[in-house]
């Protein structure tokens, strides 16, 4: 689903993001990706979202090769891939249906069909009665789990997250995990950049550790996937 | 790519623009006090060119009477007799079809000029009448630049009679009338091009200003796929509104000022012996308008949201914390 292949990432101004990465993400799998911070986990992650351009080697997402896809394409490759941010990234002047239709506004669905796979969305995070409700008045769990029906809702092959319980309690951040594993059992694959060690290693799947831009380590999933 | 294909694009296209059709218009209406005084500047900023055309087309129309401009005055050469007189009279009704021709004898002329000089007796003296045969022609009534053609064609005409001496006729003023016509004309065109810029200028820093607080959502809608063109619709549709906007009010101000103008205008015109109504657009200066402040308005939405677009190309700052 994702491949690096040698992958580096130069910023302009010569700072180094990423050296030399290389790995690959088998569909429908959970991974980890942590290091510490300015590891280069954003990068990675921007890289998969084609928000960012590696300065060399070349990036997979879902056989396309980003390298050879032109800048007029990257909303398609967005489309694709569902992205959950540490500050949820919701707005504030919309419902939580609103917020959650937006993917699906912008590939032009039919409005019936955007209002039953929104309900669905919200059902599945557990927050169908707040349909109506406007973000602000949500908890942080609550508006992480409105940012991951946003994301689920057009049901693209790929998660990415980053740093998803960043402002969480450990008790929300498990129920947040395990809702991910929820999703990546039914066969999406799913990538989540996080340096909460303990809860990912509760998690028992594969990590991948970013070290000053380098992998570092890759470990593999401690329990059976499927 | 199959029918269904292009059914199912196409329809996906029209919801897209649905979404963005409605959006616009909410923000307009969410901001009424905004919104109005940018559509008052605009209706305003277009009234003046506007304004400046309708009278132009007002005066074009205005039918000049001969008793206004008098008629062209011929003088035949010494000697000329009365048959000559007449057959350039008759050839000059058929080929140009003049409203009235009239020849004055050397005699009528005398009887004329004793009349009027006071002169009287003393006219006797002379051995013989030194008057010429005269002609007056009154081209047929019309516009004032058709009236200027019709004398310069009558005067070209007769010019080439070889027993005419001299054409008079005093149209002066009537060439300095299309003059000035002309000098208006081109400063529409001018006023035209310097007010629609300034639509352009007045939409594009209005729809910069939206752009600039409504950066959290383009980013948002961009991070979860939304095309450039997805993100600039909406402010491409709140250009057109505030183009077509301040088109309406441009007409409706150009309409209450035509009323309110309509009255002395009519007056001073009477004191030229002019019956006089003014006009207003009419159906397709309207629909040309319309189209034209709509474009504008597009365009200055346009340029305000390819300015910001540039920000969100690959590797640019959309996404950074």
């Amino acid at each position: 689903m994702i491949q690096f292949e040698r992958v580096s990432k130069l910023y302009p101004g010569g700072s180094r993001a990423l050296s030399d990465v290389s790995f690959a993400i088998e569909r429908g799998s959970m991974v980890f990706l942590t290091g510490h911070s300015g590891a280069g986990k954003s990068t990675l992650l921007r890289l998969v979202m084609m928000l960012e351009r590696a300065t060399r080697g070349q990036v997979f997402v879902n056989g396309r090769d980003l390298g050879k896809t032109p800048d007029r394409h990257a909303p398609q490759v967005r489309q694709g891939t569902g992205m959950i941010f540490q500050d949820h990234k919701l707005l504030n002047d919309k419902t939580v249906a609103d917020n959650v239709a937006l993917p699906l506004m912008i590939t032009g669905h039919r409005y019936s069909d955007i209002r039953k796979r929104v309900r669905a969305a919200l059902d599945k995070v557990g927050l169908l009665e707040k349909e109506k409700s406007w973000p602000l008045t949500l908890s942080g769990g609550e508006q992480q789990r409105v940012g991951i029906a946003r994301a689920i809702v057009s049901m693209p092959p790929l998660l990415l997250a980053d740093e998803p319980t960043g402002n969480l309690d450990p008790k929300l951040s498990w129920e947040l995990f395990d809702l991910f594993r929820e999703v990546s059992e039914q066969g999406v694959t799913v990538l989540i950049a996080s340096h909460d060690l303990d809860l990912i290693r509760r998690m028992g799947r594969r990590v991948l550790v970013l070290s000053n831009g380098r992998l570092a380590d890759d470990i593999p999933a401690s329990i059976h996937e499927h | 790519m199959n029918i269904n294909k292009i059914h199912r694009k196409s329809r996906a296209w029209l919801r897209r623009h649905s979404y963005s059709f409605f959006s616009s218009l909410g923000v307009l209406l969410q901001h009424k006090i905004g919104t109005l005084m940018t559509v008052l500047v605009l209706g305003i900023a277009m009234l003046l060119p506007l304004g400046l055309y309708a009278t132009l087309a007002n005066l074009e129309g205005i039918d000049l009477r001969q008793e206004e401009w008098g008629a062209v005055t011929v003088f035949f050469k010494p000697g000329t007799t009365q048959s000559e007189v007449k057959r350039v009279a008759e050839e000059l009704k058929i080929n140009l079809q003049p409203d009235t021709v009239v020849i004055i004898s050397p005699d009528e002329g005398m009887a004329e000029f004793r009349d009027v000089s006071g002169f009287g007796g003393s006219l006797d003296m002379l051995a013989e009448n030194p008057l010429p045969w005269v002609m007056q022609v009154s081209p047929n009534s019309g516009a004032p630049a058709i009236v200027q053609q019709r004398v310069e064609d009558i005067s070209r005409y007769l010019d080439k009679q070889e027993n005419v001496e001299r054409i008079h006729f005093d149209f002066k003023w009537l060439q300095r009338l299309g003059r000035m016509m002309e000098l208006g004309q081109a400063t529409v065109t001018v006023l035209g091009i310097l007010f629609g810029l300034a639509v352009v200028v007045v939409v594009s820093n209005t729809i910069r200003l939206d752009v600039a607080s409504r950066t959290d959502e383009i980013e948002i809608l961009a991070l979860v796929g939304a095309s450039h063109a997805f993100v600039r619709q909406p402010f491409l549709y709140s250009g057109l509104w505030y183009g077509l906007m301040g088109g309406i009010l441009s007409i409706v101000l150009l309409q209450l000022t035509l009323l309110y103008l309509g009255r002395p205008l009519g007056l001073l015109l009477e004191t030229y012996g002019t019956v006089f109504s003014l006009k207003g657009l009419g159906i397709s200066n309207t629909a040309w308008l319309l189209f034209s402040a709509g474009f504008l308005g597009w365009l200055g939405a346009w340029i305000a949201v390819q300015r910001y677009l540039r920000q969100l190309r690959v590797g640019g700052r959309l996404g950074r914390h």
